[in-house]
């Protein structure tokens, strides 16, 4: 039986967090979708720390950069610099369209960088789009 | 008698000596003045040569005539009776007068008239002896006049400006009255003391330096100065200081000339002072439309989506009221995304910038593909050919060519095709382009408006469009420094003239 996909999503706006789970809701992979809302609680909860003591890792982790207390670059390196954390993708997702933003996102290591869309069908497309690449044509690594 | 004989000789002799001598007088006095004698009523009874010559009458016309046949009414009467009573009272009269030749003209002549007295005391004819002065009367008055003139510029000068007079050190020898007024000080603690006293420490030692080096070395040294008054306030004075070389080129005084600037002086730094403002606001609102633009479009995209997502679940599911008011909902949030889109891009006209030799015609073909569907469903066509290269923003060319195209697309009319035509012409400095169309025009009262952000001349129903359009072309080309301005008859069409440098520097970019 094929365990469903755990997916990790930094976002502190909860219009964007529940348009992102309407996105979700219709797809054809099983999912659970875990919703932090800023910097410190994202590695809290990969850290698998206090009250995320019995979280599970991530397959998938989508990354606002504006986050309240640490910021979303902060979040990447951490994950990045960590030996177990490094493997999991980290999708950027996030507002900006600035050419340093995206340059260092890379910098850093992102697995991808994405724009969020303003028209709601193609935001629609690009969540879906993400699960798809992710979960069903690119092969990650075991557990 | 002997001796009687002897002595009529020797007094012979005498005679004869004292005629020679006399004679010898008469000749050297006839030869170097200008002799005339008349009896006691002035009727002329000798001549010499000398007396013709200048006078220019011959003898015979003079003899027997009145002396006055040479007056020439120059002197007032009160001179000539004063002559006439010094001489008829026996008294010598010496002056100068101004006596009229033959032919006119004009002669001046020292004069001194001796009266001979009989035996009465009375005197019975005047001898007057004359030296010609007219030379030396022509260099006089022409000396006066120079003196006048040099008097009246003098007072001109020290009516309209300030003026000092200093010596080689700068020790202060001359000042004029408007000097001393604005200076505050009086003409006597100005006198002998050293020029700084009005320095007022604004200018920086080499500014000073450079002065004294230009004067020093025998030029004129122009330039505006602000000085220090006794009481310690200060004055601007546009300043001309001038030197005076001897006979070594060596300056030995300067004259210092100036006017007062000090108002135009305030009002230029409060011009200076108001377009530093002006610019610091320009930046900020710049600025602030950026990140209002830039901040606008979360809420809005939030706006946007639920709208979208509540069609799509509920329409038809709800009644026609729900549907309509979805409709209308997601239409203003339509509208306005596409107003802030268009917000940040002219607030953006600032921040990018890469001037680069653009090909205008490389620009066009972009225009044309960027345009290619609206130029199809309307049946546009448009003309251009051998376009210049100039140096340019090349994204910033793109957009102000395809935003006066696509303008003259919008507003064609509906009976013809739309016919667009691109023209160029090199001028001095620039290239003056135009964009001509065929199409419904402009109406002449809204000339000024057209150019402003987010105005519209038509309903939003009949042409679509935020009415910025004209504004980013407006900005476009002066940053380009060029102008932007229309020709057009309505209802026939429009011309949309602009020009740009043909070399352009950007201003400093003020955003980055």
């Amino acid at each position: 039986m094929i365990r469903p996909a755990e997916i990790l999503l930094v976002e502190d706006s909860p219009g964007d967090i529940r348009l992102t789970m309407e996105a979700l809701k219709g797809s054809r992979i099983t999912n659970n979708l875990h919703i932090v809302t800023d910097g410190v609680e994202a590695i809290d909860f990969l850290m698998k720390r206090e009250k995320y003591v019995d979280a599970p890792t991530p397959d998938l982790i989508l990354l606002d950069l504006n986050l309240p207390k640490k910021s979303g670059f902060e979040v990447l390196s951490e994950i990045k610099e960590s030996i177990q954390l490094r493997v999991i993708p980290v999708v950027v997702l996030t507002t900006s369209q600035s050419e340093r933003d995206i340059l260092l996102s890379y910098e850093m290591h992102v697995n991808c960088f994405v724009s969020k869309p303003v028209e709601f069908d193609a935001f629609f497309n690009v969540i879906r789009t993400i699960e798809d690449f992710w979960f069903t044509i690119v092969k990650l690594p075991k557990q | 008698m002997k001796s009687d004989s002897e002595e009529q000789k020797k007094s012979d002799d005498n005679l004869q000596r004292i005629i020679k001598e006399l004679s010898d007088y008469k000749y050297a006095i006839d030869e170097s003045s200008i002799v005339a004698i008349t009896d006691q009523k002035g009727i002329i009874k000798h001549a010499n040569d000398n007396f013709c010559k200048i006078s220019k009458y011959s003898r015979e016309e003079l003899i027997g005539q009145d002396h006055r046949i040479i007056n020439s009414g120059f002197h007032p009467k009160e001179f000539i009776r004063d002559i006439w009573t010094t001489i008829a009272n026996g008294k010598i009269w010496k002056g100068e007068l101004k006596n009229k030749a033959k032919d006119g003209t004009i002669y001046w002549v020292d004069t001194t008239i001796v009266p001979f007295l009989n035996e009465d005391g009375k005197p019975y004819q005047y001898v007057a002896i004359r030296a010609d002065i007219t030379e030396r009367k022509r260099v006089e008055e022409n000396l006066e006049k120079s003196l006048k003139e040099v008097l009246d510029y003098k007072y001109a000068l020290d009516e309209s400006s300030i003026v000092a007079i200093t010596d080689q050190k700068g020790i202060i020898k001359y000042v004029n009255d408007n000097f001393c007024k604005i200076s505050k000080y009086t003409r006597e603690e100005l006198i002998g003391q050293d020029h700084r006293i009005v320095n007022s420490a604004y200018h920086p030692k080499e500014f000073i330096r450079e002065l004294w080096t230009t004067i020093a070395n025998g030029k004129i040294w122009r330039g505006d100065i602000k000085n220090k008054t006794k009481d310690g306030t200060t004055y601007w004075v546009e300043t001309t200081i001038v030197p005076f070389l001897n006979e070594h080129g060596k300056p030995y005084q300067y004259v210092a000339i100036r006017a007062d600037i000090t108002q135009r002086k305030l009002t230029e730094e409060q011009l200076s002072r108001n377009i530093k403002e002006l610019e610091r606001s320009n930046k900020e609102l710049e600025q602030f439309a950026y990140i209002a633009s830039h901040d606008l479009q979360e809420p809005l995209r939030m706006v946007g989506s639920y709208m979208q997502l509540l069609e799509r679940r509920y329409k038809g599911k709800l009644d026609k009221d729900a549907d309509d008011f979805i409709h209308f909902a997601m239409d203003g949030a339509t509208r306005m995304k596409q107003l802030i889109g268009d917000l940040l891009n002219y607030s953006r006209m600032n921040k990018e910038g890469l001037i680069e030799p653009v090909n205008m015609n490389e620009v066009m073909h972009e225009v044309m593909q960027n345009l290619s569907a609206s130029t199809k469903e309307s049946g546009a066509s448009v003309h251009f050919s051998d376009l210049p290269v100039i140096e340019a923003d090349r994204t910033q060319m793109v957009q102000l060519l395809q935003n006066l195209i696509s303008n003259a697309i919008k507003f064609r009319k509906e009976e013809i095709p739309s016919l667009i035509n691109i023209k160029t012409e090199k001028q001095e400095s620039k290239w003056l382009f135009s964009v001509s169309d065929n199409g419904i025009g402009i109406e002449g009262q809204y000339s000024e408006k057209v150019f402003i952000i987010f105005k519209q001349l038509h309903t939003k129903a009949k042409y679509s469009g935020t009415g910025i359009g004209l504004a980013i072309a407006k900005k476009i080309t002066e940053r380009h420094g060029g102008t932007i301005w229309f020709e057009s008859e309505f209802g026939k069409g429009t011309t949309f003239f602009f020009t740009l440098n043909a070399k352009t520097t950007l201003p400093l970019n003020i955003n980055s």
